[in-house]
């Protein structure tokens, strides 16, 4: 209890620590949301127009008084409303950009993750043969491959040049998405592509992982134990070997889920994707504090709470943490 | 695998049949600004992006300047307009029988209403070059009202150009804005206009469209039902959605058009005329680029044809003479006064190492690179934003071209927003910079030259270059200070005269104006043959209304 008592208190301080960056790194940053404008106008405003826009953005007040107000605001959950697309609350775009970035980018874990295990499973079983020689390799550069190259090679080659799937977005223009049958397959079809794209880049990674833990437990006592009963191999794989071989892969995917909120800003750019990670650069680019600062806030929580999960499932399965946090 | 193929294909038709839907209006696809998701904002005078949607397609300015034909500009809220003998003040004559779309008259209140509203709140960037009496800046000092359908801008002292200001300004419906308090941060729900298209539909974060208003006055002539918005987010996807055939009209930047654009369909189609100058800005206030003779070799060892067909892909327009602007106003050009400069603008290594040479620009110190004439080495930098490529390519061969005759050019790219930030302060070598255009050279050359936007700290970017011509302030304030044609010429071209003996900016080309159509679903665009109005759709170019009004629909 003490133990976990201690964590919490660790999680506060670092979530005020967090949430202090999140308020300066954007402001450090040279230039300021107008500078944008200004850039994207090119020579068609008036510098004096330029300067009723910084006031306009509340870019004054002094640096103390700006994180005051932006602590206060953020006690009272009020993300504030964003410079880009004004008048929309912060809040709105970061939750509806978050639904399709946990989307998009969930699904693509799962299936990187289910993929690169079975293949890991299958290719430390049968080592060193056809399956395990040819695409352990493959995996290996797949899992080097930078994920713009594959992103804009999947949209030039299955939109443009060969038009099989549309051009981007989450779902057809004109489409309401609701909970039916149409939107389901609408938007199921608009995520092939972005959602492939951050597989082929991931499930190489599980694959080396699982492969690599399974080697190494083939050859401990109790494999061998379970080979001396006399176990159907199928059930000494996936029973003793791949189910001790998997906790190491599901500590990660718990640091993989956490980061979730992060977007996958590559396969977002790409696609015209309405998730977190398109909207952050944007914001980034365009110095939309509002938006890094609750984006960065979201991201925060999301890891903190994924650690904090962790930490309790380490401490209900390991009794030894329960002993050395009690002394 | 045959299970997985079944999943895909029942996916790939339940996504294509929700798409099917009927489409009996005729609708035009634009993207005039880049964004992640649409908002309700419909702001007339909202800079971040709303401008770009509502301006000129449901708000209507006084006058339409036909830039590239001033001599056919389009009456738009004013039926004509007349500068005073003593060019002291400029009356328009309104258009009488206008309606707001929600059907309240238009009339000579709703423009007096503007002006002292935008007086009211001056952090609402509506425009007006108002008269400030502390810093003796702007022009103009009231209005007045004369009768419902005449008003007269009185203007601080003789100016034949005011109305350049006056005229492209979108007047607001009294009966709306004057409960608005707070201007700059009012979301316009409801669009109130007197333009084509006035009614907001089908809104949503993807798309919005923006639908005739039944009481404009030239509907029956009108084939456009609605301006449909969808949302794209870069140059990237703009271009592929006009490529496959999901916009109309494009005004994004287009790297190969010929191999990934227009051989796509023989509906995807371009013109790329030159638009805004691209030019270095010297730092004139210190060495090298304080020395005449240096800025004349800078310009003669700059390999233009190569910029052109190389750096920028040929899609550029090499410009002719070193006058500080490309080929934009090549219809006010006297060639004779400017003949004797344009061999400044020819690549001629050998002959930029001579002036240098006569000019004491010579290797001193013996480590391979020119100095100063009194020994000090030259080393500077060319900066320009990371990312802008066709500039970046530029710069790149820029500075080789000035190493090889011997002179220590490096590139820098800053991101952007440092780059911007650093304008003001006027602490740099030397900048590339776009120029600010008009229908006349004037405004080019007044916002180059205005003493007042010369002083470090609030520098303004086209007067980086720091150098005071007294013979081209005289030149400008005779320009605004008549309204004699031929006066303006004469006048224009001296100063062009003086920037090419002067050469405060190095001239380089003329960038284009990005201009991508598609003739699938309408004809009757602006072309290289049928050149009667500037064809792009970006923000602040005015006449984009009229070539949409002018287009027709293809029958399918």
């Amino acid at each position: 209890m003490i133990f976990l008592l201690r964590r919490l208190g660790f999680y506060f301080a670092a979530f005020m620590v967090a949430i202090t960056l999140n308020f300066l790194l954007p402001r450090l940053m040279p230039g300021d949301p107008t500078t944008r404008i200004f850039a994207s106008l090119r020579g068609k405003l008036r510098p004096e127009q330029l300067d009723v826009l910084r006031e306009a953005y509340g870019l004054d007040g002094s640096l103390l008084d700006q994180y005051l107000n932006y602590l206060w605001a953020l006690l009272h959950l009020d993300f504030g409303i964003s410079t880009v697309h004004y008048p929309e609350p912060t809040a709105d775009l970061l939750f509806y950009a978050a639904g399709w970035t946990l989307f998009l980018v969930g699904v693509a874990i799962a299936l990187s993750f289910a993929i690169g295990i079975l293949m890991g499973i299958y290719s430390a079983w049968h080592r060193g043969g056809f399956f395990d020689s040819v695409f352990t390799p493959i995996n290996v550069m797949m899992n080097a491959f930078t994920p713009a190259v594959v992103a804009l090679l999947l949209w030039y080659a299955f939109t443009m040049q060969w038009t099989i799937f549309p051009l981007g977005r989450a779902h057809d223009i004109n489409l309401t998405p609701g909970w039916n049958l149409a939107s389901a397959g609408n938007i199921a079809w608009h995520a092939v592509l972005p959602v492939l794209s951050i597989v082929l880049v991931n499930f190489g990674s599980w694959h080396l992982g699982m492969r690599n833990t399974m080697i190494n437990l083939l050859n401990e006592d109790f494999v061998v134990l379970a080979r001396a009963k006399g176990l159907s191999d199928r059930r000494i794989r996936n029973r003793y070997v791949a189910r001790n071989a998997i906790l190491p892969q599901i500590t990660s995917l718990a640091l993989s889920v956490g980061y979730v909120f992060g977007g996958a800003f590559i396969a977002e750019v790409v696609f015209n994707y309405p998730g977190l990670g398109k909207f952050t650069l944007n914001a980034i680019e365009s110095r939309d504090y509002t938006f890094i600062q609750a984006q960065l806030t979201l991201l925060t929580c999301s890891v903190l709470v994924a650690n904090l999960i962790s930490d309790v499932c380490n401490v209900v399965l390991d009794p030894r943490l329960r002993r050395a946090g009690g002394h | 695998m045959i299970k997985r193929l079944t999943i895909l294909t029942t996916f790939a038709l339940l996504g294509t049949a929700s798409t099917a839907f009927a489409q009996e209006e005729v609708i035009m696809r634009m993207a005039p600004v880049h964004t992640d998701a649409h908002v309700e904002n419909y702001n007339p005078y909202n800079l971040s992006g709303p401008q770009a949607y509502v301006q000129d397609f449901a708000y209507e300015p006084l006058w339409i300047y036909n830039v590239w034909h001033p001599e056919a500009d389009f009456p738009a809220l004013a039926t004509s307009f007349d500068i005073a003998e003593d060019l002291k003040s400029v009356t328009y004559h309104l258009r009488e029988g206008v309606v707001w779309s929600d059907g309240e008259p238009f009339d000579a209140d709703d423009v007096v209403f503007t002006y002292d509203y935008a007086k009211a709140h001056r952090d609402y960037p509506v425009g007006f070059d108002f008269y400030e009496e502390a810093s003796k800046s702007g022009i103009i000092t009231s209005v007045e009202k004369l009768d419902a359908h005449t008003v007269r801008f009185n203007l601080q002292r003789p100016d034949s150009l005011a109305h350049l200001n006056i005229g492209s300004i979108f007047p607001l419906p009294e009966h709306i804005w004057k409960d608005v308090d707070d201007p700059r941060n009012y979301a316009n729900p409801t669009v109130v206009g007197t333009g084509p298209f006035t009614e907001i539909r089908d809104f949503s974060r993807n798309s919005f469209k923006l639908c005739r208003n039944e009481s404009y006055r030239e509907n029956d002539t009108n084939l456009v039902d609605c301006v449909e918005y969808p949302q794209l987010s870069d140059n990237l996807q703009v271009i592929a959605a006009i490529t496959n055939g999901e916009l109309d009209w494009a005004t994004d930047g287009i790297v190969d058009p010929d191999l990934t654009y227009a051989n796509q369909s023989e509906h995807n189609k371009y013109w790329l005329p030159p638009d805004a100058g691209t030019n270095l800005q010297l730092n004139t206030t210190k060495a090298p680029f304080n020395n005449l003779e240096f800025r004349k070799a800078m310009s003669m060892a700059i390999d233009r044809e190569g910029l052109v067909d190389i750096a920028t892909f040929g899609l550029t327009t090499p410009a002719k003479y070193p006058i500080g602007e490309g080929m934009f106003y090549q219809s006010w050009f006297d060639e004779a006064a400017l003949q004797p400069y344009e061999y400044l603008m020819a690549y001629d290594p050998d002959a930029a190492m001579a002036v240098l040479d006569a000019a004491g620009f010579i290797d001193a110190d013996g480590d391979g690179w020119r100095d100063n004439p009194d020994g000090t080495p030259i080393a500077f930098d060319i900066s320009v934003p990371a990312g802008w490529d066709d500039w970046v390519n530029t710069v790149q061969m820029i500075t080789e071209n000035l190493q090889d005759i011997g002179v220590n050019a490096e590139m820098e790219t800053p991101e952007e927003g440092a780059w911007f930030e650093n304008m003001p302060t006027g602490d740099f070598d030397v900048y590339i910079l776009w120029t600010n255009l008009s229908s006349t050279p004037w405004y080019t050359y007044y916002s180059m030259f205005n003493p007042n936007a010369m002083t470090p700290g609030t520098l303004n970017e086209q007067s980086m270059h720091q150098m005071r011509i007294p013979a081209i302030e005289e030149d400008l304030a005779a320009i605004s200070a008549t309204a004699d044609e031929a006066e303006q010429h004469k006048a224009i071209t001296e100063i062009m005269v003086e920037v090419a003996e002067n050469l405060p900016v190095i001239t380089l080309y003329s960038n284009p104006a990005w201009y991508e159509y598609s003739t699938r679903n309408f004809t009757g665009w602006p072309d290289a043959d049928n050149p009667w109005v500037r064809p792009n759709n970006p923000a602040g170019v005015h006449e984009r209304v009229k070539v949409l009004l002018s287009l027709t629909p293809v029958t399918q």
